[in-house]
């Protein structure tokens, strides 16, 4: 069977292969024939990833062992679901996830195209395929999940338990859509670069219930800006949660190369909002749309490849490497397009346009440097080691220091862009109100010397200014000649509940970091110690066993002026399949903010035990705040496929 | 004009990317930390107390000792020829073991211990149930 799958990813790298150069002369030669070919060569390059990922589950789920992968990542006494999720446990599943997300979606835009739209979208599928091809080389030459294993074990090795968890089981693949489905911008970006002519954003609308290229890439910047989004914050969450140490982001490489494509995606999506024709967002679409889905490429060749030491380090080199090759080989092909189209055509001169656009432009260089300083930091032990004999690692409060500027300045203008669309409000008194609240941002301070208070006094301004915009009068029933501003549809209402949640997250992370309290100590039964205004005691130690784990609670208590406020039952589980142990924290959330407390260490014997006791106010709002995010972007995403006129 | 133009965006990305590049240089230079192998440390020790390390090595096996009233772990890194004694104090991960790849960061005290405030295990996908 293993045999089967093998067999399907070749044929499948055949088909993209064929794909590639045959919608490349096609485009070239203008022969529909060729191109409907390279069409069917796509679909048939994802059905044999079909067959791949169904023969991969096949063998997880019956613990087929003679399979490396599945020795690897299962073992009998895995519940069903956990067995199904070790399809992503592992480099070589997970890539052929991505893998498979990939064509599918793209069959599903580039198969319903328009007579003018042919041609471009036979050189965007080209690309993809291209990166396709690249993937299955590494997929069936270094890295294949059906290599057998020899000799056959009796049973597997299992999953992590830390991998054991909901939150985690669903965290890789929703990040794996969002990469998979930003192929879909990158694509369109790089045949807008290939096109002599303006390229067709909006002026072809095909008949038969598909969507312009132009439209569809809009789209899927959203549904994969979703689906990070999701992934991203699971995963934060999942720290929070099960770690034990309380926080929820370490600016680990591996999570900054999550956050990379993020922030570059949050910026074309504001791109494809304000997109008018022939101005300058157009270049930043096609550049955006490129980088965003070059850093998705880059993140896994530096978790895969081992670049950088990380905590997530899979580090199993190989062909790793061939995810830099495909990088170089795009960027050069780019720089070869740019140059064809400059000797061309100027792409000199373009209209700046309205005030709005100039205004989205500032907030893209804003996104841009933000993501280009994480970057930097990321990767300085690389480079450091490259250029002296030195490797030299930035501790995470370097990335704090050096993104607190630039998120307060984009809330800023979170909470300026209001005035873009409306146009009720008096000139002075913008320059006026926005003036007043930076200056009393910067004296805030210079005064407490904490980021937290000018992040509170931006939060306050913006969420005013949104607040305002929210309740203002609907120019869609007002009847005056001036209109006061957009009509208020379900997208608008979307993006208002999007942002202002952007707001709550502030509030939450400004909140939790900056006043945050945190306690350790040693204690034995019926000892106390107090935190803040709170009496943390500890009763005593209970066991429990559970089907294949044994574990430790204790019984905290929790009260404040001699009232008691929480019972917390952090706890230490033991597994014995794997030897691991993993310890719960156990939380009393409030809106004001959690007391978190873990077990991080027991003595059995006298019953000692160390406690880790953090209070966090506000942290909630994070979550809040991003479920937020979601429910707003999510209502965005419903407008597009609901309105009947597409832009 | 063409050129007056090209000559106010240069400057203007000259003070702007300067003033960025500043500004992440003194960030940069607040929390930087030497990466080195147990082995490559013990060999630039003497200048070495005053800046902050990350050090990579394994943990000798037999060498993990958990003081819970002191809450403090203490344990052995090794590298290919040399040893450095660690002293930890903060939250263990789950998945520290003995004999598994660890990275320490900290300073090193005049006694010669290396005190770690951050300790990070590699979480191998790779991982192999213990051999019964």
């Amino acid at each position: 069977m293993a045999e089967l799958g093998h067999f399907a990813l070749i044929l499948g790298l055949f088909a993209a292969a064929y794909a590639v150069l045959i919608d490349i002369l096609g485009a070239w030669r203008k022969e529909i024939g060729l191109i409907e070919s390279a069409r069917n060569a796509t679909t048939a390059c994802w059905f044999c990833l079909t067959v791949a990922i169904l023969v991969l589950s096949a063998l997880l789920i019956r613990c087929d062992f003679r399979v490396n992968y599945v020795a690897e990542h299962t073992s009998r006494a895995l519940p069903l679901l956990y067995r199904l999720s070790a399809l992503w446990a592992g480099a070589a599943g997970s890539l052929l996830l991505w893998l498979w997300l990939q064509v599918g979606f793209a069959v599903i835009v580039f198969s319903k195209t328009g007579e003018k739209e042919r041609n471009f979208a036979a050189g965007a599928r080209a690309i993809a395929n291209f990166v396709c091809v690249f993937f299955l080389v590494i997929l069936t030459i270094d890295n294949s999940p059906f290599a057998l294993s020899s000799p056959v074990p009796a049973d597997g090795a299992g999953l992590n338990p830390l991998l054991q968890h909901p939150a985690m089981a669903l965290h890789p693949p929703t990040l794996f859509i969002g990469y998979a489905a930003l192929v879909i911008p990158f694509a369109w970006a790089f045949a807008t670069l290939k096109t002599d002519k303006k390229p067709p954003f909006l002026s072809s609308t095909t008949r038969h219930g598909g969507y312009p290229l132009f439209v569809q890439a809009r789209n899927w910047t959203l549904i994969a800006w979703l689906f990070l989004t999701v992934g991203i914050v699971l995963g934060a969450w999942w720290a929070y949660e099960e770690l034990g140490w309380g926080g929820y982001w370490a600016w680990d490489p591996v999570e900054n190369s999550s956050l990379l494509p993020w922030l570059t995606a949050t910026a074309l999506l504001h791109c494809f909002r304000t997109y008018k024709p022939s101005t300058a967002i157009a270049r930043w679409l096609t550049a955006l749309g490129l980088i965003t889905f070059s850093l998705c490429i880059f993140g896994t060749f530096l978790t895969r490849y081992g670049l950088v030491t990380s905590v997530h380090a899979f580090g199993e080199p190989g062909l790793g490497i061939l995810f830099l090759v495909l990088l170089t080989s795009i960027w050069v092909a780019v720089a070869m397009l740019l140059w064809r189209k400059y000797r061309h055509r100027s792409i000199g001169s373009q209209v700046i346009g309205r005030p709005g656009i100039k205004f989205i432009g500032l907030c893209n260089s804003l996104l841009v440097l933000l993501a280009f300083v994480i970057f930097a930091g990321t990767m300085l032990p690389f480079f450091s080691g490259l250029f002296t004999a030195q490797i030299i690692t930035l501790k995470s409060d370097y990335f704090t220091k050096v993104t607190t500027p630039f998120g307060l300045a984009l809330l800023l203008l979170l909470g300026i862009c209001p005035y873009f669309v409306r146009h009720n409000v008096n000139r002075n008194w913008r320059v006026f109100g926005t003036a007043l609240f930076s200056v009393a941002a910067v004296a805030g301070w210079l005064l407490t010397k904490s980021l937290a208070i000018p992040c509170f006094i931006i939060c306050g301004f913006t969420a005013i200014n949104l607040a305002v915009d929210f309740f203002s009068r609907d120019s869609g029933t007002e009847k005056s000649k001036q209109p006061v501003g957009p009509r208020k549809t379900l997208r608008w209402y979307g993006s208002r509940i999007a942002h202002l949640s952007v707001v709550l997250i502030f509030v939450g992370m400004a909140g939790s970091g900056a006043y945050e309290t945190e306690k350790q100590a040693a204690l034995s039964p019926g000892q106390s110690i107090s935190v803040g205004k709170l009496n943390i005691k500890f009763e005593g130690l209970k066991a429990n066993h559970g089907p294949n784990f044994t574990a430790v609670t204790a019984d905290v208590t929790v009260s404040k002026n001699k009232k008691l406020v929480a019972r917390l039952n952090p706890s230490q589980a033991y597994y014995y399949s794997s030897d691991k142990q993993t310890s719960e924290v156990d939380i009393k959330r409030t809106l004001g903010g959690d007391i978190y407390v873990a077990l991080t260490a027991v003595d059995k014997n006298s019953g000692l035990v160390n406690l880790r006791v953090l209070i966090k106010p506000f942290i909630n709002w994070i979550w809040i705040g991003s479920a937020g995010l979601v429910l707003g972007a999510g209502l965005v995403l419903i407008s597009f496929y609901r309105r009947k006129r597409i832009v | 004009m063409k050129t007056r133009t090209l000559k106010r965006a240069l400057i203007g990305v000259f003070v702007i990317g300067g003033g960025i590049g500043y500004f992440m240089y003194q960030a940069m230079q607040s929390s930087w930390a030497y990466y080195y192998s147990v082995d490559d440390f013990i060999r630039h020790e003497s200048a070495a107390q005053n800046y902050s390390f990350r050090v990579a090595g394994r943990v000798r096996l037999g060498s993990v000792e958990h003081d819970l009233q002191k809450m403090r772990l203490t344990f052995t890194l090794v590298g290919a020829e040399t040893a450095l004694p660690v002293s930890y104090e903060g939250v263990v991960p789950d998945n520290f073991a003995e004999d598994i790849e660890v990275v320490v960061q900290g300073q090193l005290a005049p006694s010669g211990v290396f005190q770690a405030n951050m300790l990070m295990t590699k979480c191998e996908s790779k991982y192999r149930a213990k051999v019964k």
